[in-house]
């Protein structure tokens, strides 16, 4: 933070009018120009869409981004992430080529990589409870784990 | 001198609850309608919070490709908040949260990568025209556009701190102070005094350069 807030008066009056006024100025200024562009506003309309009220759904608990010290010389680590819903854990890893992933308690499971109301690429678990997929979402995304007891779907997320 | 015709009246009684109270007093019921399914609620919420997302996002000084994978990010994620939501009136402080947070990510991330010169990645910077372009469109505003586009100006040049609050502070329809508190990490007390230095280090600045 550059600036110090204290104008050295040491004291507030209320809201000046003058002030309002300025703010009110301000506010159509950005109404103007900065307002959220129309493709964004579009984009969170439709993503009522991608309510899904049969997926329980997993929390991130791991985040390489937050929760790891970077190691020293390790230019490009790849994103880790781990979600959990109840005794369900999904860890991701997320690198240049796609994603590599593991469900535990394994279980034979098909695996939808969303990246927004459009149609999702899929991937399938092997008996350890692996997938891989070979893609890289750039933006939101999130994973779908159909098991044959239920729907687990991800906290939505950015790469 | 005002730029528009429409006065907000929504802090001239009760400063400390403005848009809490008012504009605000909807977004319970939204909130319990799209849980209910319902469509036309869920965009009205968008419309009506969607500013102060942007503004989140704006205030965080993000590249244009990240701000919208983020404003993104925080709406498809509240579709999955929504059915489990404890505080349905308190939805635009969630918002404001998990914006906030998804920025810092941002932030920690661009320490970390190299600037990239990957043409796919460049290209998924916006497509939107320029700001200004906006306001040469509106026929109405062109009279004041030198006025605004230098009022803009100085809201840019101000201080970091200043320039964040103001920021958020200036969305339409005007923000709880909850929700700024939610949106800026800082004490709900402190925005009063704050947005009056603010406002003021502003309105010198603009009679620094003759144009208040």
């Amino acid at each position: 933070m550059s600036d110090d807030i204290s104008d050295g008066t040491g004291f507030d009056e209320g809201p000046g009018a003058d002030e309002e006024l300025l703010e009110e100025e301000l506010r159509q200024a950005a109404s103007l120009l900065d307002p959220v562009p129309p493709a964004l506003l579009q984009s969170a309309v439709d993503a009522f869409a991608l309510r899904d009220l049969e997926a329980r759904v997993a929390e991130l608990t791991f985040d390489s981004l937050v929760d790891a010290i970077p190691v020293r010389g390790a230019a490009a680590a790849p994103r880790m992430l781990t979600f959990s819903a109840g005794e369900v854990t999904l860890d991701v890893e997320v690198t240049e080529e796609g994603l590599i992933g593991q469900v535990l308690p394994p279980a034979p499971a098909r695996v939808e990589i969303l990246t927004g109301p459009r149609p999702a690429t899929t991937a399938t678990t092997d008996d350890m409870g692996r997938f891989t997929a070979a893609v890289t979402p750039s933006g939101p995304f999130a994973l779908r784990l159909h098991t044959p007891d239920e729907v687990v779907m991800t906290e939505w997320l950015r790469t | 001198m005002t730029i528009g015709t429409i006065p907000s009246a929504a802090y001239h009684d009760v400063p400390y609850t403005r848009g809490g109270t008012v504009e605000r007093s909807e977004v319970g019921a939204l909130v319990r309608s799209a849980v209910d399914g319902d469509a036309a609620a869920w965009k009205a919420i968008v419309e009506g919070l969607g500013p102060l997302v942007w503004s989140v996002v704006r205030a965080h000084r993000l590249s244009d490709a990240d701000a919208h994978e983020v404003y993104q990010t925080v709406w498809f994620r509240f579709t999955q908040h929504l059915d489990r939501i404890r505080e349905p009136e308190k939805a635009g402080s969630w918002l404001a949260s998990t914006a906030r947070h998804e920025c810092l990510k941002v932030h920690r991330q661009a320490r970390r990568l190299v600037l990239t010169d990957d043409p796919q990645l460049l290209d998924t910077v916006s497509e939107d025209g320029a700001p200004e372009q906006a306001l040469l469109e509106t026929e109405e505003a062109a009279a004041q556009g030198e006025r605004v586009r230098r009022l803009w100006q100085e809201f840019e040049e101000l201080g970091e701190r200043c320039r964040q609050l103001l920021r958020v502070l200036i969305v339409s329809p005007p923000p709880s102070y909850q929700e700024v508190s939610a949106a800026l990490d800082i004490a709900v007390g402190s925005i009063g005094p704050m947005r009056q230095r603010c406002l003021r280090r502003l309105r010198a600045r603009l009679e620094g350069r003759g144009t208040a």
